[in-house]
């Protein structure tokens, strides 16, 4: 991931509204962010692979491929995280945005500070360097960004890391969903907790050994998440 | 000849329903039948027509059993009578032709008499020869003799009959001793001439056990043969009732389906009666229902669909505009004067549009039916500390003081924290707008069925008219009066729609100079109906006038 401060980060729009897509251009330039533009669903992945941005800003409605299945070609192939833009805030719309991949979504119309907020928070590497943890039966290196179980590296997306290391880094704390979505996300009001449940999900499917009996990301009834005992 | 009325043993009843007997047995039983009667057609039918045959049954049978036991009766009077009158032709004519001139020769007579007595009436089961009261003393005595106690159930009525009575032969009743139960009898009573010894009475005894035998056993064939046929008129009875009764079965149990929701249901039509008729009609009504209801549900996902693509359509441009104002007004301070204030109402309006908007779509939800409600613990109190902590700002500038009381409500109870927090803030930003910068108090109470949250400002409150209509939409107390904090007018629908989306309650009072109170009302756990709200409305503190919307 590039150093926001040292490089301008950059971000690759996919929105078919070119006067939003304008817009936000607009909003990321004066913010130092380098913006580039995809209008049609079914080029995304093309310009995607182009450009190499940092983050991706995906509206849901697209001609051509929509947002759902382009977040699931670009998810297949990086780790780079993904924010919806959707007009909809219905459960089925953002749960399916998220299961298909995308790390946060932002509900039509935001502000400038939103959007800018959310953006920064993915694209903000995890601030504490904790070296070398043991969750279960892996190892987490927070400096080299590395999950291990054995010899085997586990490719996570970088929130995926990130939740993790969050729960790694104090295996006897418990955490509820909101204190994830603040440490993790970068939320600091009441935001969606379908974030956290969809996230533990994929994150268990790519971790666990057995995802129906999680063994590494455990579920404490109805406080929130723990990291398991180090094997 | 006279037929006295105590036929004895001749007047049993043989049919008898004992009512009473009912009546002892156990409550629950009892209970049982009478609910069986009340809810079951076929139990009621089949019971009636069961009772009403027992009647007649019972009437028919009371006079065969009369009628047969009468002539059974008769026919044994004339036999007996008949054979008692030759016995007593038979013992004359024996005193008659005696010789006898003394007591002894006269006792050996008496015997042969008895003997010839007994051989006529071969039926009688004793016999009884008592000299006549008041008679002449002739120079001859016989001695009294009675067989088979005839002697002892003489009566005196019958004895001053036959002694007196202008008739051969009187008969009576009497009831013989007998091991078990006494026999019915009849004694034949009358007089000879003994010569020389004066007038006698002879008395034949005969008992009837074989007539009450007979009569026995007629009336108990009535009686099985009467139970047998209410039986199968029970049966039958059963069997009507429920060719007629499963057509109306299978129709209330389709039209119970159908109010539950499987459209496609009919009943089967078959012939042309009238529960055919019945069927037609009722799958006819059915298909017409179906076929609105079918054009609702399209008519209703049209709805959705319009709001789902307005919600889109109409946000994407918004947001343009909204991201556009905000960064005209983040530079405003680069502008001169006049554009500077532009760039600050447009940036204002521009959020006012957008909770316009947002609760427009909210509403057109809940018209559509799309509202889904998203349960889960939440403390009450808790979420109201945070609201409160949330309009502290805007209080503060009107300078309200805003108190929490909650001597109740500190536990979890099942609800909708995002909706039932809107309400809250809508209720607190009601208040501090309205509350003329006096203090406003939340109270928080529970009790066995409900949680409940009620808002009392002290400002100018509303007229009884106003209060009634408050949670119409866009609908404003005082057209004139001055907006500070530009809401939407679709606030406290929507908090009616958030608060009946939990089966709960949102209710007002208000008066005018005097404040206001709102009260939400939420049920403890999802779906337990609420019997009443822990808090009073209107509040402790309010004057007597009830002002209470819906």
């Amino acid at each position: 991931m590039t150093d926001p401060v040292a490089l301008p980060a950059r971000v690759l729009v996919v929105d078919d509204d070119t006067a939003l897509a304008e817009m936000i251009g607009i909003v990321l330039r004066t913010e130092g962010i380098e913006p580039s533009f995809c209008a049609d669903g079914s080029r995304a992945l093309g310009i995607f692979r182009e450009v190499g941005p940092d983050l991706v800003l995906l509206d849901l409605m697209l001609p051509g491929m929509d947002g759902i299945q382009v977040c699931e070609l670009i998810r297949a192939e990086s780790g780079t995280p993904i924010i919806m833009l959707t007009a909809k805030s219905e459960t089925a719309d953002v749960v399916r945005g998220l299961e298909s991949g995308a790390d946060d979504y932002i509900v039509k119309p935001f502000n400038p500070k939103e959007l800018v907020a959310r953006i920064r928070a993915r694209l903000r590497p995890y601030s504490g360097d904790a070296g070398t943890l043991k969750v279960g039966d892996l190892v987490v290196d927070s400096a080299g960004h590395e999950v291990r179980r054995g010899g085997e590296r586990i490719s996570l997306t970088p929130l995926e890391f990130d939740l993790l290391l969050a729960l790694a880094s104090k295996p006897s704390q418990v955490f509820t969903r909101e204190m994830l979505l603040e440490q993790v996300w970068g939320y600091h009001y009441k935001a969606d907790t379908r974030l956290v449940n969809v996230h533990v999900q994929r994150l268990r499917a790519k971790v666990e050994e057995d995802p129906e009996n999680p063994r590494i990301v455990m579920t404490v009834r109805g406080v929130g998440y723990r990291a398991g005992a180090p094997a | 000849m006279t037929i006295p009325p105590s036929s004895a043993g001749l007047s049993r009843i043989p049919l008898g329903i004992r009512v009473s007997a009912l009546a002892r047995l156990p409550r629950t039983i009892w209970a049982g039948i009478v609910g069986a009667f009340r809810r079951s057609l076929e139990v009621r039918i089949v019971a009636i027509t069961v009772a009403l045959s027992a009647i007649a049954l019972l009437a028919t049978g009371t006079y065969m059993s009369y009628t047969i036991g009468n002539g059974l009766f008769q026919a044994r009077v004339d036999q007996v009578t008949e054979e008692s009158g030759r016995a007593t032709d038979a013992a004359q004519s024996l005193f008659d032709s005696t010789t006898a001139a003394d007591d002894s020769a006269l006792s050996v007579l008496q015997l042969q008499v008895l003997s010839q007595v007994k051989g006529i009436a071969t039926s009688s089961a004793g016999v009884a020869l008592q000299r006549a009261p008041g008679s002449d003393v002739g120079p001859l005595t016989l001695i009294d003799v009675s067989q088979g106690g005839t002697a002892d159930l003489i009566t005196d009525q019958l004895q001053a009959e036959t002694s007196s009575g202008p008739d051969d032969q009187y008969f009576q009743s009497v009831s013989i001793p007998a091991t078990g139960s006494p026999h019915p009898g009849l004694i034949v009573g009358s007089t000879v001439t003994v010569p020389g010894a004066g007038e006698y009475e002879l008395y034949l005894l005969y008992d009837l056990a074989d007539v009450q035998q007979s009569l026995t056993f007629v009336q108990n064939t009535m009686l099985i043969g009467g139970l047998a046929l209410i039986l199968l008129i029970a049966g039958v009875t059963w069997i009507v009732v429920q060719s007629v009764i499963a057509p109306i079965r299978v129709a209330a149990e389709t039209s119970r389906k159908l109010a539950a929701g499987q459209l496609e249901v009919r009943i089967p039509e078959r012939g042309e009666d009238v529960i055919a008729t019945l069927a037609r009609s009722f799958n006819g009504m059915a298909d017409s229902l179906q076929r609105q209801i079918v054009q609702l549900a399209g008519l209703s996902r049209v709805q959705q669909r319009f709001v789902s693509d307005v919600s889109h359509e109409l946000r994407t441009p918004l947001t343009t505009i909204r991201l556009a104002g905000d960064v005209l007004y983040d530079n405003r301070s680069d502008f001169d004067p006049t554009s500077a204030r532009t760039a600050e109402l447009l940036h204002t309006q521009v959020e006012r549009f957008e909770s316009l908007l947002s609760d427009l779509l909210e509403i057109s939800r809940y018209d559509a039916q799309a509202a889904d409600i998203e349960v889960a613990p939440v403390n009450l109190v808790h979420l109201a500390q945070e609201a409160i902590t949330t309009v502290e700002t805007l209080a503060d500038r009107k300078g309200s003081v805003l108190q929490l009381v909650a001597p109740g409500g500190h536990f979890e109870a099942e609800m909708d924290a995002r909706r039932i927090r809107r309400i809250v803030r809508n209720l607190l930003g009601n208040a501090i707008e309205h509350g003329e910068g006096k203090p406003i108090i939340v109270t928080i109470d529970s009790n066995a069925t409900a949680v409940a949250l009620a808002v009392r400002d002290h400002g100018i409150g509303m007229s009884r008219a106003d209060a009634e209509r408050v949670f119409d939409r866009f609908w404003r107390a005082d057209p004139s009066r001055q907006r500070t904090t530009g809401g939407t007018g679709l606030g406290l629908a929507i908090s009616l729609e958030d608060a009946s989306l939990h089966g709960g309650w949102l209710n007002v009072w208000s008066a005018e100079g005097r404040g206001s109170c709102f009260r939400l009302t939420l049920p403890r756990s999802a779906g337990v109906p609420i019997e009443s709200s822990p808090l009073a409305l209107p509040p402790d503190d309010a004057p007597h006038r009830v002002e209470d919307a819906r």
